[in-house]
């Protein structure tokens, strides 16, 4: 069994999607690396123009990895002003440096009572840990 | 969980019932086959870029583009379909993506081996033997539900394949068909005698009652029959089949796990075709090399 450490930056808020915001004027949002690690190698993104209002846990894109697709979910509510064209031509990006160059959009939030909802890095592990505990006792630590 | 064991369906229908269930909310193992030939695409393949629309349109191959990942695919009669949909918080779903295939393959796999054919998983969807990929698979999130979808290959028209598939010339199109028919196989290919569509229909839902538990058969209702028909309207618009998708610089087609047939460009203008396996270029040919035989006529 092999086992991985999965990085979890104390500054940072999180949602149960497997997404990470980092508030800010503009907020910047990506996969963390947990959630890159279960979606596997990536092969394409997509998000929606620049200048779309999303509400939380909207679509705002989708992502591709291994012949399985799925949503990118906004994490909270707002208008997306900002989309990684380097990580749309090199998806890879996401997965090799889930907190740095891999970043997905940045927005400007609607309704910041929306963050305070969100778990901070201590609570975010221990979802993770439960989610696991409960459908996958695998190769995963923290 | 509920089983729709639908055998013959229009070809719209063999992609709409499964939409159809997933944005219903509700599980079900759906096995069908269409009746008729179409192309699918991927939900993130380009229209433009894949395919010869000319040639689509002359040949009355009509086009669909479902919400499932992977590759364009030509789809008929000779292909027995399974399509799993189980809601996101189903326990039986793995967290990890390629675990979805590690575990829902299984019955097709076994389906196989039953045949005597000593079939394998190589992840992330293919199942392959002997080197060779006997089965292709993709799946996807569609509104609160996961679709698993694949199928058996009865037999495959490599010729409308390799036509239907936009590309550079005729040359690029000959290694196209001669690659496809070296790396794809198919259950015509390797049986001394015909498989019913009844006996493997009825060895994959044994394959799946034994990862699901019981299977209710059971046949679509009004509701899931009236969602299949809006759906497949929108499966099959102008504007879902014209959403962009990727667009790799210089033509490129998967042909299977870790093998692509690239068309790239030279100083001169013109092209190279290269194979491409496990990331090393095994094969470079000149893209004017005429020693390639033609095409085999259509029966």
């Amino acid at each position: 069994m092999q086992m991985e450490k999965r990085a979890i930056p104390d500054d940072l808020f999180y949602d149960s999607n497997d997404f990470w915001i980092k508030v800010a004027k503009e907020a910047v949002i990506g996969l963390t690396d947990y959630g890159q690690s279960n979606i596997g190698d990536i092969i394409y993104l997509e998000f929606v123009p620049a200048g779309t209002v999303v509400r939380q846990g909207g679509r705002c894109g989708s992502i591709e990895s291994g012949k399985w697709v799925g949503s990118l979910l906004a994490p909270v509510s707002g208008v997306i002003v900002e989309t990684n064209r380097e990580a749309e031509a090199d998806p890879h990006q996401v997965n090799a440096d889930p907190f740095g160059r891999g970043w997905l959009y940045r927005m400007e939030t609607a309704n910041r009572n929306e963050i305070a909802l969100l778990m901070d890095s201590g609570a975010y592990k221990t979802w993770i840990e439960e989610r696991i505990r409960l459908k996958e006792k695998d190769d995963v630590t923290l | 969980m509920d089983l729709y064991h639908l055998g013959p369906v229009g070809w719209i229908e063999s992609q709409s019932i499964y939409h159809a269930l997933a944005l219903l909310g509700l599980e079900g193992l759906v096995i069908c086959y269409p009746t008729t030939p179409y192309i699918c695409l991927g939900l993130h393949d380009d229209l433009d870029y894949e395919i010869d629309q000319s040639y689509c349109r002359e040949h009355g191959i009509p086009l669909l583009r479902r919400e499932t990942g992977g590759g364009v695919v030509y789809l008929d009669d000779r292909q027995l379909f399974f399509q799993l949909v189980l809601r996101r918080d189903n326990p039986l779903l793995p967290l990890r993506r390629h675990r979805f295939y590690e575990k829902f393959l299984q019955p097709a796999i076994s389906v196989y081996r039953n045949l005597g054919i000593a079939a394998e998983l190589r992840a992330p969807a293919d199942i392959t033997a002997g080197g060779k990929k006997y089965s292709g698979n993709g799946s996807g999130e569609i509104g609160r539900c996961a679709a698993y979808v694949g199928n058996i290959l009865l037999d495959f028209d490599f010729v409308t394949m390799s036509r239907a598939l936009k590309v550079p010339d005729e040359t690029y199109r000959r290694h196209l068909y001669r690659i496809m028919r070296a790396n794809i196989i198919t259950l015509a290919d390797c049986l001394e005698y015909p498989v019913e569509y009844s006996t493997l229909a009825a060895n994959l839902i044994a394959g799946f009652e034994g990862q699901l538990g019981d299977l209710s058969p059971r046949d679509p209702d009004a509701e899931l029959l009236e969602t299949a028909r809006r759906v497949g309207e929108r499966l099959t618009s102008r504007e879902w089949l014209n959403l962009p998708g990727r667009r790799p610089a210089g033509r490129k087609v998967k042909i299977a796990e870790g093998l692509y047939l690239l068309a790239q460009q030279t100083a001169e203008q013109g092209y190279n075709t290269v194979l491409v396996r496990d990331g090393i270029a095994a094969e470079i040919t000149a893209g004017n090399d005429a020693m390639e035989p033609a095409l085999p006529v259509r029966a």
